[in-house]
């Protein structure tokens, strides 16, 4: 799931100094995932140049230019913490990593979209019943509804019927269906879409009728 | 290649970086063991292409021992059959444990065939796969060898196609080597190549099992390369 998002926003092309994500995990598989990413986003490393550098990137090879490698910087916000003890461990994971929970999450936007690149929403998966208006998740989307900067939604944008989608809900920049898109998917508007999750075995992509595209050579993630 | 020197982790500072993923970050076998034998698929997909065989299919032999580096070999066999090569394994020696059952019938799911018999000779392994990963001993490996896999070595010391080998050539000192061992072509490194290493001859060294934190290098010292991007892989040689 990281790798979408370092395809869509090449470590170059963040505007802000620092490359901060933050990460936004609800209660239940969905937010488990993104732990997973949140700590493989912490381990990615590239070449990092202050965005005033950017012309240069164009005319010299990344070596001859003044710069860091760098890894994304995530930060967490998880509230509802799962039981699951696979789920506490991915927690463990990121907080050994030095990776920060926020204690709570800003209902001012501008402290959002000053502060980091881009949000990964990673909080109602395609299991999630209840919409976006109701249930535990409802404050935390009505703020990502306002955020200026990027998101990019893990399988479905949360909120979103998984069927129907959603005209009033959170809008995403980039979305990364796992194994295969939802209905909803139908009514994403936004710059890129992903399929990631290379692990089906090919019964059961026919027995669902998945119909996933073709994975380019050792790549986990298309665009499609 | 990378500029520098690091330090190589002795066999107890390999099994110490280990514990410490498992007990103090949490980390689980199948977590770690997932990601060591995808970096594995990933490095055999890059060196050996399934269109640079020259039998008709991209036929491959996955050898699995009886401990963790026959479960890197089983992962690794599913990701190579999901990047479009046709493996068969040999596991002769099966843990009766759920994390290896498990990875086995994904295999069998996956319609990868698992042989009854280790091919007789060199020769019918030379003409039936263009690639024989080495999956049998990683660098937990100490003592004698034992049957089959004595047997075994002996028989994929006498092949002419190339071999890939997880983490440590089988049969090898893991700090020493072994001059009269096995010499595979490829050794894909995990976490950080162990002093066998620099014993190796073959065309590729690869690293792989990009789930070091960054503080857990620091302590050990790994001063590992950096890897590309968001690679899974990285070729030191």
């Amino acid at each position: 799931s990281p790798a979408p998002l370092v395809q869509a926003f090449p470590l170059p092309s963040l505007p802000r100094k620092q490359p901060t994500v933050l990460v936004v995990c609800g209660p239940a598989q969905n937010g488990a995932i993104g732990l997973v990413c949140a700590r493989h986003l912490r381990i990615f490393v590239g070449i990092f140049l202050p965005s005033s550098s950017s012309s240069s990137l164009s005319s010299h090879g990344p070596q001859r230019c003044l710069s860091a490698t760098q890894d994304y910087e995530p930060t967490i916000f998880y509230p509802k913490r799962s039981p699951d003890p696979l789920y506490r461990d991915f927690t463990t994971q990121c907080e050994k990593m030095d990776i920060p929970f926020l204690s709570y999450l800003p209902t001012e936007v501008q402290l959002i979209n000053d502060a980091y690149n881009a949000v990964v929403d990673a909080v109602l998966g395609a299991e999630a019943e209840l919409g976006e208006g109701r249930g535990p998740c409802a404050g935390i989307l009505a703020t990502l509804k306002h955020v200026r900067i990027p998101i990019v939604s893990l399988d479905v944008p949360s909120g979103w019927d998984v069927e129907a989608g959603s005209s009033s809900g959170i809008s995403p920049d980039v979305l990364v269906s796992l194994m295969a898109p939802k209905q909803c998917a139908r009514r994403f508007l936004g710059r890129q879409h992903f399929v990631a999750g290379r692990f089906v075995p090919y019964d059961v992509q026919k027995k669902f009728e998945l119909n996933p595209p073709k994975y380019p050579g050792t790549e986990c993630v298309v665009a499609l | 290649g990378p500029t520098g020197t690091h330090s190589v982790p002795r066999q107890e500072e390999a099994q110490a970086i280990d514990q410490e993923l498992f007990t103090e970050y949490r980390f689980s076998v199948d977590q770690l063991m997932e990601l060591a034998g995808l970096s594995c698929a990933t490095a055999i997909a890059k060196a050996y292409p399934p269109s640079s065989f020259t039998k008709s299919q991209p036929a491959v032999l996955v050898v699995c021992g009886p401990g963790n580096n026959g479960g890197d070999g089983l992962v690794c066999a599913r990701h190579l059959k999901m990047f479009g090569y046709e493996p068969t394994v040999y596991y002769p020696k099966r843990p009766n444990k759920p994390l290896f059952e498990g990875l086995t019938t994904q295999c069998q799911k996956m319609d990868i065939p698992f042989l009854a018999e280790f091919p007789a000779e060199a020769a019918l392994i030379d003409e039936l796969y263009g690639l024989v990963v080495d999956a049998i001993f990683g660098f937990s490996f100490k003592g004698a060898v034992r049957e089959p896999f004595s047997s075994i070595l002996s028989t994929l010391e006498h092949i002419t196609v190339p071999i890939a080998s997880i983490d440590i050539p089988s049969g090898w000192d893991v700090e020493k080597g072994k001059a009269d061992g096995l010499q595979p072509d490829m050794l894909i490194s995990l976490t950080a190549p162990k002093k066998a290493a620099m014993h190796f001859a073959g065309r590729y060294h690869f690293l792989g099992g990009r789930f070091v934190p960054a503080a857990l290098q620091e302590k050990y010292a790994l001063n590992l390369p950096s890897y590309p991007g968001t690679d899974c892989v990285l070729q030191l040689t």
